[in-house]
């Protein structure tokens, strides 16, 4: 019997490597282009149109848009207009990614820790340097709550500089977790399925029950891709509002 | 029809329901049921049963592999969207709200032009009601004026033609009273010659009557 955790290895595709380092075109990396062409490509035949009162695809990636504007005009304000794109990158591919794991047979690039950890680590460098350009040496009072006590004072930087420094940790486990544990979940339901038809007689009859649960967790997992793309998305708003505003 | 009829069609309608959804139930049911049994054999035919253990995600060897694709497709993503879905979105998004604001404006000004337009009809209509009322005035100011002339010419008219009656009237009598002097001179003449032998001449008699009517008026 297969484990569940079979599902998350990686398959080499084609063959590369580059100054020594392996950079095989494996399912990970089809599925990260097919992320980026599906959302790109969804976005861009749907606002063919282009027309003043919006038909219903079109209006869904109007929908997507703004979304993703209010978010960012909610948690940052004008100050962050300038990185709209980057935002509104990150929630697509990580949305679309997250979707298209749920299909069957397909590859869940963001249940890959390295690759959320990547992106939060980016985005966490990213938001520490447009703090420091922005604020120069004065970035650091962020580290400093108003109106603390002075002789708590050492203990409260500390907690601070740790809390800010478990940014990226937190960010990358939380979509991992969930993306690692909603798949796995399935696919424990599934096995339980085919066990139960190969132990025959009572287990044989009831076996439908687990797919009938994977029917629901579907729909669960439906939530929760788009939920985690929703979280990791305004996490990143609000680093990013920190940076600029501090506090 | 009665009410036992009526039930019972109903439920008789019911049972056929429940029936076909059973029906489907059971198809499904022994859908999932052949599924699992294909997918048994399926598996235990490709069995390698690799119990390597250990997450897949914690193999350092596939990483370097997972970033750089990440970076490249990240970074072709973040192109794509930026030149292409990013302008596409919001130039559709600002001409609509600028159509909208547009319109708003459009509708401003009707109701502004329709507002002055009413103020305008408002000023002609009381205009035209203050020179109603002046030339009603005028006309009546006239008319009386011109009463009052008639009026004036008619009564001097009357005066003249009054005073003219008078004259003629104060002649005819001067003349009558001349008359009747000498009627009188005559009539007192006759009497003395006819009822004394005493002759006088006319102008002694002429001279006692006018005497006489000097002092009698």
């Amino acid at each position: 019997m297969h484990s569940p955790v079979e599902q998350f290895t990686i398959k080499v595709l084609y063959s590369l490597t580059f100054l020594g380092y392996d950079i095989s075109f494996t399912n990970s990396s089809l599925f990260m282009v097919l992320a980026v062409l599906v959302s790109s490509a969804f976005l861009y035949f749907a606002m063919r149109p282009a027309s003043i009162i919006p038909g219903k695809v079109q209006c869904l990636a109007e929908m997507m848009y703004e979304f993703v504007a209010n978010i960012l005009d909610s948690n940052v304000g004008k100050e962050g207009k300038p990185y709209f794109p980057f935002i509104f990158t990150l929630f697509l591919f990580i949305l679309f990614s997250n979707l298209l794991g749920l299909i069957p047979y397909s590859y869940t690039v963001t249940s890959q820790i390295v690759v959320t950890f990547a992106m939060a680590f980016t985005i966490f460098i990213g938001v520490t340097l447009i703090g420091l350009f922005k604020h120069g040496l004065h970035f650091f009072s962020f580290f400093v709550p108003e109106g603390a006590p002075k002789v708590l004072l050492p203990l409260i930087i500390l907690i601070e500089v740790i809390s800010y420094l478990i940014r990226p940790v937190s960010l990358s486990v939380r979509l991992f977790a969930n993306m690692l544990a909603g798949h796995t979940m399935l696919k424990v339901f599934a096995g339980l399925a085919v066990m139960m038809t190969g132990a025959g007689g009572f287990l044989l009859v009831s076996s439908p029950l687990p797919l009938l649960v994977i029917v629901a967790l579907t729909g669960l997992e439906l939530l929760v891709a788009m939920l985690q793309a929703y979280v990791f998305t305004i996490l990143t708003c609000m680093y990013l509002n920190d940076a600029l505003h501090l506090h | 029809m009665s009410i036992i009829e009526k039930t019972a069609i109903l439920e008789a309608k019911a049972e056929i329901g429940m029936s076909q959804i059973m029906n489907k139930n059971y198809q499904v049911y022994f859908g999932f049921i052949f599924f699992n049994l294909y997918a048994q054999k399926a598996l235990a035919a490709g069995d390698k049963s690799d119990s390597s253990g250990g997450l897949p995600q914690l193999d350092i060897s596939t990483w370097p592999t997972q970033l750089f694709w990440l970076l490249i497709t990240f970074s072709i993503g973040y192109i794509i969207i930026s030149t292409l879905v990013v302008p596409s979105i919001s130039t559709v998004l600002e001409n609509r709200s600028d159509k909208i604001s547009s319109d708003v404006q459009k509708a401003k000004n009707a109701n502004e032009n329709a507002k002055k337009a009413f103020s305008s009809y408002e000023a002609s209509l009381t205009e035209a009601r203050t020179q109603a009322a002046n030339t009603l005035a005028n006309a009546v100011n006239e008319a009386k004026s011109d009463t009052a002339k008639r009026e004036a010419a008619l009564d001097k008219k009357l005066a003249t033609n009054a005073k003219k009656a008078e004259e003629s009237l104060a002649e005819v009598r001067k003349e009558t009273l001349s008359s009747l002097e000498e009627l009188s001179t005559e009539i007192s003449q006759k009497i003395i010659s006819d009822l004394t032998p005493v002759k006088v001449t006319k102008s002694v008699v002429k001279k006692h009557v006018s005497l006489h009517a000097k002092l009698q008026n």
